[in-house]
C-alpha cells in the first residue's frame, strides 16, 4: 500500500497553513485532504475544536508520564502480540458474496464424469467454490454411489498444472477470435478445395453433442465424424453386426448372471463399464444368495481373474482357440453341430467343467471377451446365444453407448490423411500421435492436413504437431450431458468457472459450424436439446423448466427404450469364424524357443494414459502387482527362474520392427510365454508428472483386418543387463500362514452357524461415550479396483512423495489394499485386503507413545494428535498393522517433491476440514473424524438422533461393491454391528489382543463343484 | 541313667595360622608418590605429543562432520536417513543402545568394583567413568536428534508447571522411563566422577604454575585442603555414592531393554531382555574401556599404572559377560521354538535365515565365539591380541542392537509391510561423527584432568603398601586376610 502522502511529516513542510495544524518542535500534525491544509480542521457542530481526546488536537498534546506509561505499555503488548500471529498468505475476498457460498459449507452438485467414456454419474462436493471431492451418485441405476480411482482422481486433473491457459495457433498465445477466423477460414478453403473435414473424437457419449455433429454433418457434406477409442470394442460391435444385425455393443448384466466365464474381459478393472460391473458383480457374488460362478481365461494377472472362482492362464492368441472348444462342447449340448474338432489349448477336463456349469445355467449365464477380433466375438455370440443369454443377461435392444471406436474408420482416416484428401482435422479427446499403432503415419498424415485442430485440454504429442490447440474446458468446469447406456441420461453441471481461457469443445463446434453469439453457446444448445428430445419422452413433469431443474439436480433421468426391437436369432456365420480361427492358429508360425507373445492392457491406475499427468494415478499401486510410477514387463515366475531375471531387470522386447525396453516383474499367475505390459505409460509431452515414468507400448500394437489388436506373437525377449528398480508397496506376497485373512467355503458357511466365541482379555472394558466407531470390511465383495485409495487420498490431503520415496517404503497412503497368493506360483489363488488404521480398543500404539499424541477416544477412534507428535515413530513400529505414516519430509511447499501439494494450483483440491500435516509427525487413518464430526453437527442442527448411515466414510463412499460399511458399534440395529456379529466376521491378528474396531467378513470360497 | 565310661578324647583345638598375604600391587616399578603424581600429571603440563595430535584430528574432524550431518539432518527432516515404513528405528537407536552400553563398565568399575574392593580398579576407574559420561552423552544425542521434531523434544519431559493444557507424558510409555533413567544415570555418573576427582585437583591446584590454571583448580577442587577430617567423609560419600550408583548399574540398562521388551513386536517382546541387555552392555563396557586403555597407555606412555594384569582382569570379565550374553541368544532361539508362536518362530528364522543373516552371523562370530579366545593367561596377557578383541567386541555388539531392532522391525506381522533398510551416507556419517564427539571428549579429558586417580593409585603402589605393612595400618581395603 502507497501511503507516502500520508506519511510526510505535512507539519514541518507547510509553516504557511493555520496554527491548528502547525506545531513547530510539537509532534507532526497529519492533514487529511487538500482542503483541511488550507482552511484547517473542519469545525463540526458537536465537537467544535476537533474530537475530544485526540493526541493531535492543540495542548493536549503534551505527554504526561501516565501516557508515556500507557502508550509504552501498549507498544510492547502490542509488539508481543503482533509476533504471536502466524502469518496469513492467501485470503479470499468475498466481495459479493454467493447465496449459494457460505464459507465452511459445501454443496454438492450431481454431473458426470469424463475421466472415460463409460461416462458415470458424479455428485461432486463443492467447497468455497471449489470441487474438491469427486463420488458416484446414489441416484445412478447403473453406476450406484461408487466410483474408480480414475474417475476419483479427476477433480486432480483439473486443477493440473499443464493444462493450457488458453487457445494457441501455431504454438504461440492467440485470441479466440483470432483463431476461430483462421479456422472458419480454413473451412471455406477445404470447401472450395473439395476436401473432406472430419472430426476425429473418442467415444462421444454425450447425446447433445452427437446432435451438434449430426447438424454439422447435414450442414456440410464433405464432414464426417470418426470415433477412434485406443482401446476399443471395435471388433464387438462389428461381430454384433454380423450376428444380429446391430452394430452396438451390448448392456451387460453381471447381476443376472449365475455363472459368468470372463475371456480376457477385465470387466472389473477398466473394461467398458467397471464401475456398473463390479457393482453389478459385487450383488451376484454375495455369499448369502447362492453365489454366482466366475471362471476366467486370461493371459496376465488382471483384477478381474484375481477375483475369479477358477482363472486359467491362456496365451492371448490361444483365446479364440478356448472359445472356440468352449462353443463346440455348448454346441453338443445344445444337440447342435458345432465347430470342427481341434485341440483344446487348455485342460479338457476344466473346459468340460465349465461348459457344464453354463449349460446348467442357461439363460442365466453370460461370456464376456475382451477380444478386438471379430471372429472371436462372433464365437462368443454363438455361445451366448446357443445359451440363450441374449436378451437376459445380453441386452442389445438397450446397448451401451460407452465404446463407439470404429477401428476401421479410423484406419481409413489415416490413408485419407497421407493421400491429402483432409482439408481440415479436428481431435477432440484423443491422442492418436501417442497412442496410434503407426503413429508416425498419422503425424505424417497431419502434415499433409490444411489445418488441424486439437480441442484438448494441452499441448500433448499430438497438439505438438497440430495448427490450433482450442481447449476444452474441464468436465468440472462445463455443462454436459451423456447417454451411456441407451435411455440412461445423466447431466453435467459446472462447478466452477474455467480456471482459464478455456472454451466449452461444444461452443467451437457451434462456432465453426457458423453460428454466432447466443446460437453459438453450449448450454443453450444444451437446454434446447433436452427440451426438444428428451423432455417429451417422459410424462411426469409438464413443465421443461421443473424438469430440467429436477433433472440437473438429480443428474439422472432414466427413460423407456426409445425403440429398437430386441434382435432376431442368430445369422450364421459363427461356423466360418471359428474355422477362420482354427485356421490362422494352424497357419500362425511355429514359435522358436525365444518366442513369446505380448499381452497389452489398461492398467486401472493409467488406463489409456490420458490422465497420465495425475500424479495420485501415478502414485497408486497397481491392484495386482502393487508397482507405481512405472509400466514394467510381467513374465511368469517359471520363465524368470529360466531366464535368470529378478524384478526390475531390464529386457528388450522386440515385436516386428518395433522395440521397448522394459523392467520386469515376476507375476504370479502370469501366463507362462505370455508378457504382460500396461498401456497408457510413456507419455512425452502430457506434463511434468508423466515425464520419464515407463515405457510407451502403443506402438508395438498393430491393426490386424481393420481392427486394433492389443497382443503380439512371435516376441523376442533379451536381457539388456541394465537395472531399473520398480517401486512397488508390497514385496512380500505370501500371508505365511498367519491369520490375515480368512477364507470360508458356501459349504462351510451352510454348516456353520455360531460365530466362535471372542478371545478372552485381561485388559478392563474401555469406557466409552455415546458412540463406538467401527467398520466391516467384506473380503467377498472387494475386488481391489483401489478407489478407496484415491479416495481416501484426496479427502484426507495425503501427499504424494514420488517415486524415489515410493522404493523407500514410504508411501503416505492412509488405505492400502494388500495383495496375498496362495497356491501354486503358476496360477495362485489371490485375495485383496483393504487395511488402514484398525482402531484397536488396547491399542498398541497409545501405550508406547511417551507424550500422549495418539490416544483412543471416546467414540472408540484412535486419534492422532499432531500438534502433539514428536515424531519418535515408536507408534510405527509397535502397530502390527504397519498403517502408520510418517512424514519423513516436509511434502507441501517443498520444491524436492514437486507435485500438486508444490503448486498454488495443485493445492485447490486440499480438502480445508482436514489439516495439512508438517514433517516430523506421525500419521494415519482417522476413519474420516471431519465427516464424523459434520455427520453429528447436522444432527445437532436438526435436532434429531444421528441415523445409521449419515456418516460415511471416504473409502465407504468410493467403493463401488459397498465391501466398506462404517457405522456405530454402540447401536446394535446399525449395519456395522450387524456385520460384525456374523458369522464370517473376523478380526485381523485377533490373538495379539488390540481388539480392533475394524473387522472383516471372511472370503467366500465358491469350489467349482458345487455349479 | 546310668553312667557309662565316655572316652572324652581331648579337643586338639589348634590356633589357626594366620597369614597376611602381602596386598596386592598394581603399580610396577615401585615409584615414588612424587614420580606417580608427576608421571599422572605429566600430560596435562607437558606439549601433547604427535600421536595425540593425530588422535585429537582424526576424532575432530569426524565431530565436525557429524555436526554437518545433524545440521543437514535437522535442516531437511529424518528422511534423510534410510528409514521407512516398515523399520522405524535403525542406525538412530541401534547408537543410542550401543552408547549407553558402553557407559555401564565406568559405572561398574567405579560403583560395584568399588563396593567389592577390587583394587585392580583404581588405575582404571578414572578414565572409565570418563568414559561412561562421554558414551551417556553420545548416546542422549540420538534421541533427541531421532525426533521427527527435534524442537519440540522438551515434550517428553514431565515438566512443572504445565504450561500445554492438560496433557502430561505418558508414563506409561517406556520412552519416558528412558529419559527418567538415563537423565538419572548421567546425574550420578557425573556426580561420582567430579567427586573422585577432587583431591586431584587439589593436588593440580598445589601444582599449578600459572595464575589462572591455579584459579580453576581452586575453583574446582572446592578448597580441598586434605585434612584427615576431609579424607573420612570424603571416604564415606564415595561409599554412600557407590551405594546410590550401583542399582543404576542395572536399572539403566534394564529400562532401555523395556524399550522393546514392553512392545508386541516379535524379537523385542521377551522378558528375557532386562539382565540380557545389562549383561550385554557390561560386556561391551568392558570392550570399549580395553580398547581406550590399550591405546592411552600406550601413547601416554602409562604402562606402569595400566599394567598388563589389568587387562588380564578385564578380559575375565569380558569372557563371563561374553558367555552370559551368547546364553542369552540361546535363550531366545530355544523359547522362540518352544512357546510354538508362529511369530517369533518366523522371526528368529529370519534372523538366521533372512536378508540381514550376516549381520547375525557376524554378531555371533564377534559376541560368542570371540570370548573364548580369552581362556588362556597368554591370550589375556598379549596387548595386541586383546586389542583385536575388543575391536570385535565393539562391532559385535552393535550388531547385536543392529539385529534386535532391525530385524525384528522389517518383517513384523504381516507380510505386506515387510521391506528392508538400507543405510544412508547421512546414517553412517552419523554413527562416525558419534565415535567423533566421543574421542573428541575423551583426548580433551586425558590432556586437562588427571586420566589415573593419583590419590587411589598411591593407596596401590608399592611404596604405600610397604609402608603400611610396616606399621599395621590402613584400611580393611588394604589386607586380605585368608584362613590358611
Amino acid at each position: 500500500m502507497d501511503h507516502h502522502g500520508e506519511t510526510t511529516p505535512a507539519g514541518r513542510s507547510c509553516k504557511s497553513s493555520k496554527d491548528l495544524l502547525v506545531q513547530i518542535g510539537g509532534p507532526p500534525v497529519y492533514w487529511k485532504s487538500v482542503d483541511e491544509l488550507q482552511n484547517g480542521p473542519r469545525v463540526t457542530g458537536e465537537f467544535p475544536g476537533g474530537l475530544p481526546g485526540g493526541a493531535t488536537s492543540g495542548p493536549r498534546a503534551e505527554t504526561t508520564r501516565r501516557d508515556f506509561l500507557a502508550l509504552m505499555g501498549f507498544s510492547l503488548a502490542a509488539a508481543g502480540l503482533s509476533g504471536c500471529r502466524a502469518p496469513v498468505q492467501h485470503a479470499v475476498p468475498l466481495l459479493v458474496g454467493s447465496d449459494q457460498i457460505v464459507p465452511g459449507v459445501s454443496n454438492y452438485y450431481a454431473t458426470t464424469c469424463r475421466g472415460c467414456a463409460s461416462s458415470c454419474s458424479l455428485l461432486v462436493k463443492q467447497r468455497d467454490g471449489r470441487p474438491i471431492k469427486i463420488d458416484g451418485n446414489a441416484e445412478s441405476s447403473l453406476f450406484g454411489g461408487g466410483t474408480c480411482a480414475g474417475g476419483q482422481a479427476t477433480v486432480l486433473s483439473l486443477y493440473d498444472d499443464g493444462r493450457l491457459k488458453g487457445p494457441l495457433w501455431q504454438g504461440k498465445s492467440a485470441t479466440w477470435n483470432e483463431i476461430d477466423g483462421h479456422i472458419l477460414q480454413a473451412l471455406n478453403d477445404a470447401q472450395t478445395a473439395q476436401k473432406s473435414v472430419v472430426l476425429l473424437s473418442g467415444t462421444m457419449t454425450s447425446p447433445s453433442t452427437r446432435a451438434i455433429v449430426a447438424e454439422w454433418g447435414r450442414s456440410n457434406p464433405r464432414f464426417r465424424h470418426v470415433e477412434y477409442d485406443p482401446v476399443s470394442l471395435s471388433a464387438m460391435r462389428q461381430a454384433n453386426k454380423e450376428s444380429f444385425g446391430q452394430a452396438a455393443v451390448p448392456h451387460y448384466s453381471f447381476d443376472k448372471a449365475k455363472v459368468i466365464v470372463g475371456l480376457d474381459a477385465d470387466f472389473l478393472g477398466t473394461w467398458l463399464s467397471p464401475v456398473e460391473f463390479a457393482r453389478q458383480y459385487a450383488s451376484s457374488r454375495k455369499p448369502e444368495k447362492n453365489a454366482a460362478l466366475h471362471i476366467q481365461f486370461e493371459p496376465g494377472m488382471s483384477v478381474t481373474g484375481s477375483n475369479a472362482d477358477v482363472r486359467v492362464p491362456v496365451a492371448p492368441s490361444q483365446l479364440g482357440a478356448t472359445a472356440i472348444a468352449l462353443l463346440r462342447r455348448i454346441a453338443h449340448k445344445a444337440g447342435t453341430s458345432g465347430p470342427d474338432q481341434s485341440a483344446d489349448p487348455v485342460d479338457s477336463a476344466r473346459l468340460d467343467a465349465v461348459a457344464e456349469a453354463l449349460w446348467k445355467h442357461r439363460g442365466e449365464s453370460l461370456v464376456v471377451s475382451g477380444s478386438n477380433e471379430v471372429a472371436v466375438q462372433m464365437v462368443v455370440n454363438a455361445i451366448n446365444a446357443l445359451l440363450g443369454n441374449i436378451g437376459k443377461t445380453i441386452d442389445l435392444a438397450r446397448p451401451s453407448r460407452q465404446r463407439n471406436g470404429d477401428d476401421a474408420a479410423v484406419a481409413q482416416l489415416v490413408e485419407e490423411m497421407a493421400l491429402g484428401h483432409v482439408g481440415v482435422l479436428v481431435l477432440y479427446g484423443v491422442n492418436p500421435v501417442y497412442d496410434y499403432p503407426d503413429s508416425q503415419a498419422f503425424a505424417a498424415g497431419l502434415k499433409k492436413v490444411a489445418l488441424s485442430v486439437s480441442l484438448n485440454d494441452r499441448s500433448d504429442e499430438t497438439g505438438a504437431l497440430v495448427n490450433a490447440i482450442c481447449p476444452d474446458h474441464h468436465f468440472l468446469e462445463a455443462w454436459g450431458d451423456a447417454e451411456p447406456v441407451e435411455s440412461n441420461f445423466s447431466l453435467a453441471q459446472p462447478l466452477i468457472a474455467p480456471l482459464f481461457e478455456t472454451r466449452a469443445a461444444q461452443d467451437s463446434l457451434l462456432r465453426w459450424m457458423g453460428r454466432e453469439g447466443e446460437q453459438s453457446n453450449y448450454y443453450t444448445y444444451l437446454r434446447e436439446y433436452w427440451r426438444k428430445d428428451i423432455f417429451p419422452r417422459q410424462k411426469e413433469l409438464p413443465s421443461f423448466e421443473v424438469f430440467w431443474d429436477q433433472s440437473l439436480q438429480r443428474g439422472v433421468v432414466t427413460l423407456a427404450s426409445a425403440g429398437g426391437a430386441a434382435p432376431g436369432p442368430i445369422h450364421g456365420g459363427w461356423q466360418e469364424a471359428a474355422n477362420k480361427i482354427t485356421q490362422s492358429a494352424k497357419a500362425a508360425p511355429q514359435g522358436n524357443s525365444n518366442s513369446y507373445e505380448l499381452h497389452f492392457y489398461e492398467s486401472v491406475a493409467l488406463r489409456d494414459g490420458r490422465q497420465a499427468n495425475n500424479p495420485w494415478l501415478q502414485e497408486l499401486p497397481d491392484p495386482i502387482s502393487k508397482v507405481t510410477w512405472s509400466n514394467y514387463a510381467a513374465i511368469a515366475p517359471a520363465l524368470a527362474a529360466q531366464l535368470k531375471l529378478e524384478n526390475g531387470d531390464v529386457v528388450a522386447l522386440k515385436a516386428g520392427e518395433k522395440q521397448v525396453e522394459l523392467p520386469v516383474f515376476i507375476q504370479p499367475g502370469q501366463e507362462g510365454r505370455t508378457i504382460s505390459i500396461a498401456l497408457g505409460y510413456g507419455r512425452t509431452a502430457a506434463g511434468k508428472v508423466a515425464e520419464n515414468v515407463g515405457v510407451n507400448v502403443f506402438p508395438l500394437t498393430a491393426l490386424a483386418a481393420g481392427q486394433r489388436r492389443l497382443s503380439a506373437v512371435n516376441a523376442s525377449l533379451a536381457s539388456t543387463g541394465g537395472k531399473k528398480p520398480l517401486a512397488s508397496t508390497q514385496t512380500h506376497f505370501s500371508m505365511e500362514g498367519r491369520p490375515i485373512v480368512l477364507e470360508t467355503s458356501l459349504d462351510e458357511l451352510e454348516k456353520e452357524s455360531e460365530k466362535p466365541e471372542a478371545l478372552p482379555t485381561l485388559w478392563a472394558e474401555r469406557l466409552q461415550g455415546e458412540h463406538s466407531w467401527g467398520m466391516a470390511i467384506d473380503m467377498n465383495a472387494c475386488n481391489g479396483c483401489s478407489a478407496c485409495v484415491i479416495a481416501c487420498q484426496a479427502e484426507n490431503n495425503v501427499p504424494v512423495v514420488g517415486k524415489d520415496q515410493i522404493e523407500r517404503i514410504r508411501i503416505m497412503h492412509w488405505i492400502r489394499i494388500d495383495q496375498y497368493y496362495s497356491g501354486p506360483a503358476e496360477n495362485p489363488v489371490s485375495v485383496h485386503q483393504p487395511m488402514m488404521c484398525q482402531h484397536c480398543q488396547n491399542a498398541p500404539c497409545e501405550t508406547v507413545c511417551p507424550v500422549l499424541a495418539t490416544t483412543t477416544s471416546s467414540e472408540g477412534l484412535n486419534a492422532q494428535v499432531y500438534n502433539r507428535c514428536i515424531g519418535t515413530r515408536y507408534c510405527a513400529n509397535n502397530c502390527p498393522y504397519k498403517v502408520r505414516r510418517f512424514n519423513w519430509y516436509n511434502y507441501t511447499d517443498n520444491p524436492k517433491f514437486d507435485f500438486n501439494m508444490e503448486s498454488p494450483l495443485g493445492r485447490m483440491v486440499l480438502n480445508p476440514d482436514v489439516v495439512v500435516r508438517s514433517r516430523g509427525v506421525m500419521e494415519k487413518c482417522s476413519m474420516c473424524v471431519q465427516r464424523i464430526q459434520l455427520g453429528k453437527n447436522l444432527a445437532l442442527q436438526g435436532g434429531r438422533p444421528l441415523a445409521d448411515g449419515d456418516i460415511q466414510t471416504a473409502c465407504q463412499q468410493s467403493c463401488p461393491t459397498q465391501a466398506i460399511v462404517f457405522g456405530d458399534l454402540k447401536d446394535p440395529n446399525s449395519r456395522v454391528s450387524q456385520l460384525q456379529r456374523s458369522q464370517r466376521n473376523y478380526q485381523v491378528l485377533e490373538d495379539l489382543g488390540t481388539r480392533p474396531n475394524v473387522g472383516y467378513l471372511k472370503k467366500v470360497r465358491n469350489p467349482m463343484e458345487r455349479s | 541313667m546310668s553312667s557309662s565310661t565316655m572316652t572324652a578324647e581331648p579337643l586338639h583345638l589348634e590356633k589357626p595360622e594366620l597369614q597376611v598375604l602381602p596386598p596386592p600391587v598394581w603399580v610396577d616399578g615401585g615409584p615414588s608418590l612424587a614420580q606417580i603424581t608427576d608421571d599422572i600429571a605429566h600430560p596435562m603440563e607437558a606439549r601433547p605429543g604427535k600421536g595425540w595430535w593425530i588422535c585429537f584430528g582424526i576424532a575432530f574432524a569426524a565431530l565436525l562432520n557429524l555436526g554437518g550431518m545433524v545440521t543437514y539432518l535437522i535442516a531437511n527432516g529424518i528422511g534423510v536417513w534410510g528409514l521407512n515404513n516398515s523399520v522405524g528405528w535403525a542406525f538412530d537407536i541401534t547408537n543410542f543402545v550401543f552408547w549407553i552400553g558402553i557407559g555401564h563398565a565406568g559405572t561398574l568399575i567405579s560403583a560395584i568394583l568399588l563396593l567389592f574392593r577390587q583394587q585392580w580398579r583404581t588405575s582404571i576407574n578414572r578414565s572409565a567413568e570418563a568414559m561412561t559420561l562421554f558414551a551417556v552423552a553420545c548416546a542422549a544425542m540420538f534421541p533427541g536428534i531421532h525426533m521427527g521434531r527435534p524442537w519440540l523434544a522438551h515434550f517428553i519431559f514431565p515438566y512443572f508447571p504445565n504450561q500445554r493444557g492438560p496433557l502430561w507424558v505418558n508414563f506409561r510409555s517406556p520412552l519416558v522411563w528412558d529419559v527418567v533413567a538415563i537423565s538419572t544415570y548421567g546425574t550420578i555418573s557425573l556426580v561420582f566422577w567430579y567427586l573422585g576427582l577432587v583431591p586431584d585437583l587439589a593436588t593440580l591446584r598445589d601444582r599449578a604454575q600459572g595464575k589462572i590454571k591455579k584459579f580453576i583448580f581452586g575453583l574446582l577442587s572446592l578448597g580441598w585442603n586434605g585434612s584427615h577430617r576431609t579424607w573420612s567423609r570424603y571416604e564415606i560419600t564415595s561409599l554412600i555414592l557407590a551405594g546410590l550408583a550401583t542399582p543404576l548399574v542395572l536399572s539403566v540398562h534394564s529400562i532401555v531393554s523395556m524399550d522393546f521388551a514392553t512392545s508386541l513386536l516379535p524379537g523385542w517382546h521377551t522378558t528375557i531382555f532386562p539382565p540380557y541387555f545389562v549383561a550385554g552392555a557390561i560386556y561391551s563396557g568392558f570392550g570399549m574401556v580395553m580398547t581406550l586403555l590399550i591405546i592411552t597407555r600406550q601413547t601416554m606412555h602409562l604402562e606402569r599404572y595400566i599394567t598388563v594384569r589389568h587387562l588380564d582382569k578385564m578380559a575375565k570379565v569380558t569372557m563371563l559377560t561374553g558367555m552370559i550374553v551368547s546364553y542369552a541368544y540361546a535363550t531366545e532361539f530355544f523359547s522362540a521354538w518352544y512357546s510354538g508362536n508362529i511369530y517369533e518362530r518366523a522371526h528368529f528364522i529370519n534372523r538366521a535365515t533372512g536378508p540381514y543373516a550376516w549381520c547375525f552371523y557376524l554378531m555371533v562370530l564377534c559376541n560368542v565365539i570371540t570370548p573364548h579366545f580369552l581362556w588362556t593367561k597368554k591370550a589375556r596377557t598379549t596387548v595386541w591380541f586383546l586389542f583385536i578383541v575388543s575391536i570385535l567386541i565393539n562391532i559385535g555388539m552393535w550388531f547385536e542392537r543392529f539385529v534386535i531392532i532391525v530385524v525384528s522391525l522389517h518383517r513384523a506381522f504381516l507380510p505386506s509391510g515387510w521391506g528392508m533398510f538400507y543405510p544412508t551416507k547421512v546414517d553412517i556419517g552419523i554413527l562416525v561423527g558419534s565415535f567423533g564427539l566421543f574421542f573428541t571428549l575423551f583426548l580433551l579429558f586425558i590432556r586437562v584432568l588427571p586420566m589415573i586417580a593419583m590419590w587411589e593409585i598411591k593407596n596401590v603402589a608399592s611404596h604405600t603398601v610397604d609402608h603400611k605393612m610396616a606399621h599395621g595400618v590402613g584400611g580393611e581395603q588394604n589386607k586380605e586376610v585368608i584362613r590358611a
